[in-house]
């Protein structure tokens, strides 16, 4: 594993640092790299720019794919001009011909979206290490059985568990409130989590722990000092992973909520059919624009823990 | 439920080879119970302690309380017996200083609660002719299963619908673990501006599943879209890619492996990553051929990462019903499964036929599950 | 298992729950607040805005409406859940005039009978819906004296043209001499126009990239014709059902059950040939129309992005072409009614399947609730608001509305509207109506696609209707 280093020269931040394990390669291999990610990210890249387009451009033929003619390097059909308008439009717009300019609400489906995948993820991340440290340190009867039937919770298609879900959140009254659907979440990210956390504990030595016990410290103590630690990479990285699974769930989203607690993947769809209008591509482009910051920069920022978070858990022995 | 595959999947965790196992054994670097630990009760001792019992008892009233009470009553009961076990296990793990039970009680209960309670509701309600839109109810037994597998009507649907799932499992699962595994190569190796490019590829999965099935009708619309008009330039024809079944199928399933090709190559990464380089090293200086070093050095680390991205992958697979319902609604030999099952139990509000068909499909799946967890434990044992 | 753990669980649940339950607080006395979900669009979203604006309860309580604006594409899945799993949050919702069967039989929309009796008033605004909207909006069964719902957006299907195609010069040589008759240009000679008429539209205007088009190259391919012909929802069903009936045809009749049958009517030759009609049609459209996904959403959205002549579509989705921000044939419109079949006499048969949406009350809402919506129906009804309505973008089939000479002024269609309303019928409200769409629609997706012809479609959508409604107990 790489050292962290405390200070990091701007040649390493800018990738250059260099990991046992891995061998190197130059700018060349950067080049074919640049042109296969390139290559790879090209849908989303059209997504990004339809979001600065105005419907009319939206689906023009010859697509519209430059923002700028590169000084009539390029041919004008080829062009479109800039516009912030779908970016202003999430948070409000006229929902009538020449109606008023009204809140979308959209300000606080993000808080949501933001607020609900947050707290539920962090809650199974807890709930979830807890349990995983049970399974792989304390083993039950039948452990094998109960981790597969943890698993087998994913199988099924959603639909299935939903009237029931419903009803019992009615029944306790905590249909459309945050509190259901952040329970419902954690149950959701739970499988993922333990699976995920146990492969990390199942894997760490246990001699320093052996030792620990022995020189008398408490299984407390063993838990939040020595084995905690050690997986603080996998924690991060099972808190991407949640992250990016519960950012867009969609039906449980969509039959839990109430106006207050809408998500964004669910209200995203006014741009899918806006008012009876058909797509509205800007729109429904700044939306989804707007939408994948939060987690782009998560994951962003979280890449080298992702990285050596998966390399830690599941390999290093 | 998977005792034979599992059993087997136990122990062998001494070498990097069985990575793999690291994932998925579930019984190692164990401590036992301390040696003061009083006897567990017996499974029909009436104790506090005795968690078993309470959850078979549980699990025996809930069911008899969802059939025979009002849902209402039906819930609390259900409620207060998911209390009891919570009670149970806790009291069980004071008595034997039983941490492991304590740890996993809270996961457990809340599994219990939002997804298997659930989970055995439909299972009870698959036994009964109920559609949730009529609120009668009759026990029809083994009804809606035998319905599903022989009725002229409902069992070609239904078969026809599993084998499209099965072409689109098959499809999506490989090409997701091929450009996974391709792109994972690329990334492995440490150069300039990596970080950023990776992220780059990591985008498609942050996506919303609406946006993309969206945008991907517009990139293969005949009229608008960008493939169209790429095709259209070169053979000066009209060519509308969705027009037939491999089209449509050929597709969703791009739309599908490029929004989760992502997934495989961040695991298999992690993999290739973690080959210490000193045995590369030993093998250029033994001038071992670049395939046969990849095979006896690389892959070992990787297999294990790559079955349990198969293993997910395959999971979500059989799920496969969003970007069938934005790109094809079910049109043109795209008809999965879990779209039929939706429109079953959600349009149509057939509950219980939708539940039993559930059933069956997770029947499906938990044996293949099993068959690649065995496969997967057998190969490494050989290796 | 010792009684003592049993009643100590029960008890912190139950105490759980409480503090859990008492977080939601009951409104105060003069407040009505009525919970209605409707789909997120701008019918129902100038609605609530009058609501806001304008309502004065007469009973003088406060009455506030809590509307729920639910994107349309989930709206059927939202509402549906919401009811069946008995969440009872709803005091009112918008639905589609097909969905009365299953939730009226389920116990969810409530009968209003009662109130509407109790109101003279009411009772004689009632009276003013136009009847084919009245019995497929209000009543259920179908045509019966049971009262369900009120329009909350009324909808035909209508002709929407491009002006400046359809009436430039040499299109209109060219036209009549190919043809021998004019191209029509304006609305009235569009609500002239004829399947045979509209085929030949179709045909005349197919045109690839560079050919002439209204004197100038044309920079895309472009298509005379569009209707609907998608898979989802009923999004073929709506266009067949009209030519079914205009050949003289029927889909099964539920007003005649349990006496009707699904075979030999639904197959019938007369509705074959209809449904084969309509597919000989679809080479003249745009090539998405082979996907099986040209819905009224894609059809239109190839009109605004001006790749076709003409399109039959809801008027519904009318308010975007005229908006230039989303359509870029805004000011080259002209509308007609939809075409027709010239029958044997040279007189027009003209059938349709109307659109559009009602809205009901839920059983299990309060009597104050149901008194204070029953008040705020009376007063969306009125022609005062529904003028305003129209004027704002909706239409009405109050009669009083439609009939008044300035209705026509508010949008270019209303021209076809009070002249539609008298042949629009209705598809099935019967409770096992998503079975029966869902199969129709699958099935005519095959022949739409070219997989199979139009008699094995109706034969199979026969045997599957004729079995499901026996099944179900609603023919013998």
């Amino acid at each position: 594993m790489a050292d962290i280093i405390t200070k990091t020269p701007i040649w390493e931040k800018l990738g250059f640092r260099k990991a046992s394990g891995v061998s190197e390669a130059g700018w060349g291999h950067t080049a074919l790299a640049a042109i296969v990610s390139l290559i790879y990210f090209f849908p989303v890249l059209v997504i990004i720019i339809t979001s600065f387009k105005l419907q009319t451009d939206a689906l023009a033929v010859p697509a519209k794919l430059f923002p700028t003619s590169l000084f009539g390097l390029l041919p004008e059909s080829m062009t479109f001009k800039p516009t912030l308008e779908n970016f202003t439009s999430v948070f409000s717009r006229a929902f009538t011909n020449g109606g008023a300019v009204e809140n979308t609400g959209f300000d606080r489906f993000f808080f949501n979206s933001l607020f609900i995948a947050g707290t539920s993820v962090l809650l199974a991340l807890v709930i979830g290490t807890l349990a995983a440290f049970g399974f792989s340190r304390y083993p039950l009867k039948g452990n094998d059985t109960y981790l597969f039937i943890i698993l087998t919770t994913r199988m099924l298609p959603a639909v299935v568990v939903i009237i029931p879900v419903m009803l019992m959140l009615r029944v306790v009254g905590l249909s459309g409130s945050y509190l259901g659907i952040i329970l419902l979440y954690t149950a959701f990210n739970l499988p993922f989590t333990i699976w995920m956390m146990k492969s990390f504990f199942d894997e760490l030595s246990p001699d320093v722990e052996d030792a620990a016990r022995i020189d008398g410290s408490s299984d407390r103590r063993v838990f939040f000092k020595i084995c905690l630690p050690q997986v603080l990479a996998g924690l991060a990285a099972t808190f991407v992973f949640g992250i990016i699974l519960t950012w867009n769930e969609f039906l449980f989203a969509l039959l839990l909520s109430s106006v207050d607690t809408r998500t964004v993947p669910v209200a995203m769809s006014q741009a899918v059919s806006g008012g009876g209008i058909g797509v509205l591509w800007g729109l429904l482009a700044a939306i989804e624009t707007l939408f994948l910051i939060p987690v782009f920069l998560v994951t962003f920022f979280m890449q080298n823990q992702l990285l050596r978070g998966v390399t830690f858990g599941t390999v290093k022995r | 439920m998977c005792r034979s595959a599992c059993v087997g999947l136990r122990a062998k965790g001494n070498n990097a080879t069985a990575d793999f196992l690291g994932m998925l054994h579930m019984t190692t670097t164990a401590l036992p119970p301390p040696p003061t630990a009083p006897d567990a009760p017996a499974f029909l001792t009436p104790a506090l302690d005795n968690w078993r019992g309470a959850i078979a008892a549980a699990l025996v009233l809930s069911v008899i309380a969802i059939a025979a009470l009002p849902a209402a009553a039906a819930f609390w009961t259900v409620g207060a017996l998911v209390a009891l076990v919570a009670a149970t296990f806790v009291v069980n793990a004071f008595r034997r200083h039983y941490y492991g039970g304590l740890l996993v009680a809270p996961a457990i209960a809340m599994l219990f609660v939002m997804n298997i309670f659930p989970l055995l509701w439909s299972l009870g309600l698959s036994f009964f002719a109920y559609q949730s839109n009529r609120q009668t109810m009759k026990f029809v037994g083994l009804h809606n299963y035998i319905q599903a597998l022989t009725s002229d009507i409902k069992a070609p649907e239904n078969w026809a619908n599993l084998q499209t799932t099965a072409v689109f499992v098959v499809c999506t699962v490989a090409a997701q673990m091929l450009v996974g595994f391709l792109l994972a190569l690329l990334f492995a190796k440490q150069f300039p501006l990596r970080r950023y490019l990776l992220i780059l590829v990591l985008t498609p999965m942050m996506l919303s599943v609406v946006a993309v099935g969206v945008f991907y009708t517009y990139y293969y619309d005949p009229t608008f879209g960008l493939v169209s008009q790429v095709v259209n330039r070169m053979c000066g024809c009209q060519y509308v890619l969705m027009s037939n079944r491999a089209g449509a199928i050929g597709g969703i399933v791009f739309a599908d492996a490029w929004m989760w090709s992502p997934f495989v190559m961040l695991l298999v990464l992690a993999g290739l990553v973690s080959v210490p380089k000193y045995l590369y090293e030993a093998a250029s200086i033994d001038r071992v051929s670049s395939w046969r070093s990849f095979w006896t050095i690389t892959f070992p680390y990787i297999r294990g990462l790559l079955m349990l991205a198969l293993l997910f992958r395959t999971i979500e697979a059989f799920k496969l019903a969003d970007l069938v319902i934005l790109l094809t609604k079910g049109g043109n030999g795209t008809m999965t499964i879990s779209y039929h099952v939706l429109r079953i139990a959600q349009e149509q509000n057939k509950t219980s036929e939708g539940a039993a068909l559930s059933y069956l499909l997770l029947f499906v799946v938990i044996v293949l599950t099993n068959l690649y967890l065995y496969v997967a434990n057998r190969r490494s044992q050989e290796a | 298992m010792k009684w003592q753990t049993k009643l100590a669980a029960t008890a912190s649940a139950a105490a759980l729950a409480m503090t859990m339950g008492v977080a939601i607080t009951p409104a105060s006395a003069a407040d009505v607040v009525l919970k209605m979900a409707v789909p997120d669009w701008p019918p129902t979203r100038i609605m609530k805005k009058f609501f806001d604006e304008q309502y004065k309860a007469p009973s003088g309580n406060k009455v506030i409406l809590d509307v729920d604006f639910i994107p349309w594409p989930d709206f059927y899945t939202r509402v549906n859940a919401s009811l069946t799993s008995g969440e009872k949050k709803y005091n009112m919702s918008v639905a589609d005039s097909q969905w009365l069967g299953a939730f009226v039989e389920g116990g969810y929309f409530r009968k209003v009978n009662d109130y509407i009796d109790a109101d003279p008033g009411l009772k004689a605004t009632m009276a003013e819906i136009h009847p084919a909207f009245y019995d497929a909006y209000s009543t259920y069964p179908y045509k019966s004296k049971n009262i369900y719902g009120f329009p909350q957006f009324p909808d035909v299907l209508v002709t929407y043209g491009r002006k400046d195609i359809l009436c430039n010069d040499d299109e209109q040589k060219n036209f009549k001499a190919k043809y021998n008759t004019k191209l029509p240009c304006t609305g009235e000679e569009m609500d002239n126009i004829d399947w045979t008429l509209f085929q030949q539209i179709g045909e005349f205007f197919q045109r690839k990239k560079g050919d002439m088009l209204a004197g100038k190259p044309a920079d895309d391919d472009f298509y005379g014709i569009a209707y609907q012909a998608g898979k989802g929802y009923d999004f073929a069903s709506m266009q067949i059902n009209g030519f079914i009936w205009q050949a003289g045809g029927d889909i099964w009749d539920e007003t005649k059950a349990p006496n009707s049958h699904a075979e030999g009517v639904v197959n019938s030759p007369a509705a074959v040939g209809a449904l084969d009609h309509y597919l000989s049609l679809l080479k003249y459209m745009p090539p998405v129309v082979k996907t099986g996904t040209m819905d009224i959403f894609k059809s239109d959205e190839l009109f605004r992005e001006g790749k076709v002549a003409m399109n039959i579509d809801w008027i519904g989705l009318g308010e975007a072409s005229l908006d230039p921000k989303t359509s870029k044939v805004s000011d080259k419109l002209v509308f007609g009614m939809t075409p027709g079949t010239r029958g044997a006499d040279g007189k027009m048969i003209r059938w349709n399947n109307l659109g559009g949406q009602p809205f009901v009350l839920m059983t299990w809402n309060t009597d104050l609730q149901n008194k204070e919506g029953m008040d705020f129906v009376k007063w969306w009804l009125s022609p005062a608001i529904q003028n305003e309505f129209a004027a704002g973008g909706g239409q009405s089939a109050v009669k009083s509305v439609y009939t008044d000479a300035k209705y026509n002024s508010y949008r270019p269609w209303n021209r076809a509207w009070a002249a539609s309303l008298d042949w629009q019928k209705d598809v099935w409200h019967v409770p096992p109506f998503f079975d029966l769409l869902t199969q129709q629609q699958d099935q005519f997706d095959l022949a739409i696609t070219g997989k199979q012809d139009a008699k094995t479609t109706l034969n199979n959508v026969a045997k599957y209707q004729e079995n499901l409604l026996k099944e179900q107990g609603l023919i013998k």
